[in-house]
């Protein structure tokens, strides 16, 4: 693959990060191997609970308590973060690493201006005067494309709309140039129209300032349009992990196929509409042997009782399933090449 | 309702406040055993002698006063003041016992009113909206700018000394938290679709508010108004002690406590000599309020878990 | 802001228009005798029928309601709220002169609470712990089911009755004389530990804070508990929040995350319950005073109620109820100061 000459930023290797609740331990992320590289955006596609946020939580060593990472290396420019101290990791967060959050509304203190809280971190890591401060603010604003910047910068989370204040959250996010942007569904909260604005200056930004990106999100859609590769997570491990054009072309994991299958699609006609049947499964009780298997059409018997491990099926594609072949002739009867528009 | 109680069983805290909770009502109860009366009105302390100053526990009763009882015709089976007299040769553990009948009447008769009147004015105000809800709840700021205290002893001194007088006053300024809960509950429910079916098949006003709206909005009143029979209870007594509460002479836990107000320091040389005087009512009074506070915080814990920790 | 401030002012005077109505329905719960014992110094008036007739007529204490409530409006505005028989002297200069000693314990017993108690809060918050968690539960219990005369007497008991520190009224016996009668001794704020120190007499000062410390702590116990519990728990709801996360996200070092972006929210409605404290220490004050024998306007309502001088109880009620008025309205507004979504609406 071509990402191979490139410089990694960011290795994540057998990540375990887990709760330690009152009802029982909580495996959260249960051996997470992932790379991210220069320049490049990396998909962290699952449905909720499956263990993304803390992926990316665990990177920034941000987990809330009873969250602990208990094994793995998170190399960051062949660094282990989690040899860091708590001083160190400070001055790595917000300036080497930035993060954008689900919630603008709630992401943003609500007694603060706008221009207060991006200034912030400018003040933190590059010690600047409250006046250079504002002025690298405003230049920020007018690059997230908030118009009136002088006058927005003073104002407070509550008097900006939705998409505005997810713009200032990623001006916040992008103040010190970090290398790395993880971005926790940046698009959930917001209107679909608005949606498109914010991936599209999203994209826009990221070439701008050559920075990489960890997005996380549950939809397929949103990660079409901006993702070089994707990983499919489920119940706190990867299930897929391969280049954009692949997932939508020839998913190997059954997982991945129905979530393809449930998007739903304007330009198609409606054809029936698939959900993948069943719930996500109780972390505190993960069913014996695959843990997709209760939800999924392919499981024989040996998927109810030997978990597979991850397997470079082909070239670069990584899949966790016995029944690869399976879903592999399943998955060209049906028409993919629709879903191409969606990646072109 | 299973689920509460069994909850209320299984917190220590709240095991503590409903037995002591019992402990109160059973000496309600049985106070004419535990004190039998010796004036027609059992609520009239008996006076053990004529003495002034407080009497030591154990302290019997003197023969001037055992004649005016004799006389009266009653049979004298107590003879002893076990907590010792207050001032006056007020039989303290008389008091005490007959207190409790006192203090629950109080608490009772008093958060029972000003709760019916709050639910009434809050859910007239919360139904109907418009300028009724606004003139009502002006008038409830109004009757909130008067400290609790401040006003409930303005009202007693103008009605006059009496325990009815102080429980009027009590419902007076004690209607407005009911109110203002039961409003704020409603206007979050009136909304719901059950109630705008109910509206809609013509059900008349007075019915969606009692069989509707009431039943699934009362509960927070009701903790609310467990919490208050304490707080009633102590701002009786402090009318009492303020001298402004129940006549003289009256079982009263209050009146017990002002009893020892002017004796707390002790004489020349033997300080605190007089402690019982005030020890053994102000027991009565903290248990009594700490039990409904028990309850009443578990109570709570239990029907809104987002209010704890706000006591 | 300002139109913000603007409009709760404009309401100030329809809220105290309602408080004297209230007031005064609650006066007219006398009987016109009643109502004109508290406009005569000389008690012996009233025994003569016609004399009275006069005077009530006089006063318009039997005019039919609207003019008799708007004649009761006009002298108070004239500052004539009767005679205080408990204390001889007019209701208002009655309480003028008893306004700095009450006013001298109230503040001394809020400074400490807002200070230290917000500060314990924040501080209990943070270091998370779960036996102090339990310690100031069953404090915060025990301290609401403890009644203040009752919790007082105890005080007293102890500190004055047994140890023989805290003395009660407000000054001793050879201090007073200097401070009331002495020519030497200047009154600025009539604060006597403020004047003390003003004139150089440490002793003086030392004596007034002895007899200030027990009514603090009576007065003030409560608020303690109170608000010690109400700023833990909100710092810790706080500390939960996203844009916690978004602080330390950008690697603001956690002390500024603490008192800088939990702080100022967790202290939001911290400021609504410091507010209802300071007017529930507003009843405090009569059985706190009336405990310690501290001559201040709550000892003189209380001997006042006792002796059915009901001039002084409705010129006390009167001034306790604008108190809290302009208390609350002063909450409302630093409310606005610290939360930028009710100022800017």
């Amino acid at each position: 693959m071509e990402n191979k000459n490139r410089d990694k930023v960011l290795e994540v290797k057998n990540l375990k990060t887990y709760f330690f609740t009152e009802d029982g331990i909580v495996k959260a992320v249960d051996g997470v191997d992932f790379e991210v590289y220069q320049g490049e955006t990396l998909g962290l596609v699952g449905e909720s609970g499956c263990g993304k946020s803390v992926t990316a939580f665990s990177i920034l060593k941000l987990l809330d308590y009873p969250g602990k990472t208990v094994e793995g290396q998170i190399l960051f420019k062949e660094d282990d973060l989690l040899k860091k101290s708590e001083e160190q990791m400070r001055k790595i967060r917000g300036k080497e690493i930035a993060m954008i959050f689900q919630e603008p509304m709630t992401s943003l203190n609500p007694v603060f201006t706008i221009g207060f809280q991006i200034a912030e971190s400018l003040k933190v890591h590059y010690k600047m005067s409250n006046l250079e401060a504002r002025k690298k603010v405003i230049e920020l604003l007018e690059k997230v494309g908030i118009p009136i910047p002088e006058q927005r910068v003073d104002e407070y989370p509550h008097q900006l709309s939705g998409g505005m204040r997810q713009r200032a959250m990623i001006a916040m996010a992008l103040a010190c140039d970090p290398v790395l942007l993880i971005a926790d569904e940046p698009t959930t909260s917001l209107d679909v129209t608005i949606q498109a604005q914010i991936l599209e200056l999203m994209k826009t930004l990221l070439k701008q300032f050559n920075s990489s990106l960890i997005m996380i999100t549950h939809d397929l859609g949103v990660i079409a349009e901006i993702a070089d590769r994707i990983a499919v997570m489920y119940a706190g491990k990867i299930v897929e992990y391969t280049d954009t054009r692949s997932i939508f072309f020839s998913p190997l994991h059954p997982y991945t196929f129905g979530l393809l299958t449930s998007i739903p699609r304007l330009d198609m006609e409606m054809e029936k509409l698939e959900s993948i049947p069943g719930v996500v499964p109780d972390p505190l009780h993960f069913p014996e042997g695959c843990k997709f298997h209760p939800r999924c059409g392919f499981a024989t018997e040996r998927c109810r009782k030997e978990e597979p491990s991850l397997l470079e099926i082909e070239n670069g594609h990584i899949v966790r399933c016995w029944q690869v072949d399976r879903v592999r002739e399943e998955a060209k009867k049906i028409a993919f090449t629709r879903r191409l528009a969606v990646v072109e | 309702m299973n689920r509460i109680i069994r909850k209320l069983l299984n917190n220590t805290a709240s095991l503590i406040g409903l037995l002591l909770l019992l402990v109160f009502i059973l000496i309600a109860v049985f106070a004419p055993y535990l004190a039998p009366p010796l004036f027609p009105d059992p609520y009239q302390i008996p006076r053990m002698s004529w003495d002034v100053e407080p009497q030591p526990p154990g302290f019997p009763m003197s023969d001037d006063m055992r004649f005016v009882y004799e006389s009266l015709g009653k049979p004298i089976t107590r003879d002893k003041a076990i907590f010792g007299t207050a001032q006056g040769g007020y039989d303290i553990f008389y008091g005490l016992i007959w207190g409790t009948r006192t203090a629950f009447r109080i608490g009772i008769i008093t958060v029972t009113l000003s709760m019916l009147i709050g639910v009434i004015l809050g859910s007239l105000s919360a139904y109907f909206g418009g300028w009724l809800d606004e003139l009502l709840m002006r008038i409830t700021d109004i009757f909130l700018s008067i400290p609790f205290l401040v006003a409930a002893m303005v009202l007693t001194t103008i009605l006059g000394r009496g325990l009815d007088k102080v429980m009027i006053a009590l419902v007076a300024f004690g209607w407005m938290g009911y109110a203002r809960v039961i409003r704020g509950s409603i206007l979050s429910t009136k909304e719901e679709v059950y109630v705008m079916a109910a509206k809609a098949l013509g059900v008349k006003d007075f019915r969606i508010i009692a069989f509707h709206l009431l039943p699934n909005t009362i509960f927070p009143v009701l903790v609310q108004a467990s919490m208050n029979i304490g707080s009633m209870v102590v701002t009786a007594a402090a009318l009492s002690f303020l001298g402004v509460g129940a006549p003289l002479g009256y079982a009263d836990w209050g009146q017990m406590v002002s009893f020892a107000r002017n004796w707390i320091i002790g004489s020349p040389g033997k300080a605190g000599e007089y402690w019982y005087a005030v020890f053994f009512p102000g027991i009565f009074i903290v248990l009594f309020v700490l039990s409904w506070n028990l309850v009443g915080d578990t109570l709570r814990d239990i029907l809104d878990p987002r209010l704890r920790g706000e006591l | 802001m300002l139109s913000y401030i603007i409009r709760r002012l404009l309401i100030l005077p329809l809220i105290l228009l309602g408080v004297t109505f209230l007031i005064f329905c609650l006066f007219s719960l006398l009987s016109p005798m009643e109502r004109l014992a508290t406009y005569v110094n000389n008690p012996s008036v009233l025994k003569n029928p016609q004399a009275a007739q006069r005077l009530i007529d006089k006063y318009h204490l039997d005019d039919p309601f609207p003019a008799g409530y708007i004649h009761w409006l006009k002298s108070l505005l004239k500052l004539d709220l009767g005679w205080s028989a408990t204390a001889n002297q007019p209701v208002w200069e009655a309480i003028m002169q008893r306004l700095p000693a009450t006013m001298e314990l109230v503040l001394y017993s809020i400074i400490p609470v807002i200070l230290v108690g917000i500060w314990l809060g924040v501080i209990s918050a943070v270091h998370h712990n779960d036996l102090l968690d339990q310690t100031i539960r069953v404090t915060a219990i025990i301290g609401w089911s403890l009644p203040t005369f009752i919790f007082g007497l105890l005080i007293l008991f102890i500190f004055y009755g047994i140890l023989g520190w805290l003395p009660p009224g407000r000054l001793s016996t050879w201090a007073q004389y200097i401070v009331y009668t002495s020519e030497s001794f200047k009154h600025f704020t009539h604060f006597i530990t403020i004047d003390a120190l003003l004139n150089g007499r440490l002793d003086i000062f030392w004596d007034a804070l002895k007899h200030l410390i027990a009514p603090i702590i009576t007065l003030s116990y409560i608020s303690w508990a109170y608000l010690l519990r109400i700023t833990r728990s909100s710092m810790l709801e706080t500390l939960r929040k996203d844009y916690i996360r978004t602080a330390r996200a950008k690697g603001v070092d956690e002390k500024t995350v603490i008192y800088q972006h939990a702080r100022k929210n967790a202290l939001i409605p911290v400021v609504t319950v410091a507010g209802m404290m300071i007017i529930g220490m507003l009843g405090g004050v009569v059985i706190t005073e009336t405990v310690f024998t501290y001559p201040g306007l709550g000892f003189w309502a209380a001997s006042s109620a006792q002796q059915l001088d009901y001039g002084s109880v409705i010129g006390f009620a009167l001034l306790f109820a604008f108190i809290m008025v302009i208390g609350n309205l002063i909450v409302d507004i630093s409310y606005a100061l610290i939360d930028p979504r009710v100022r800017l609406e």
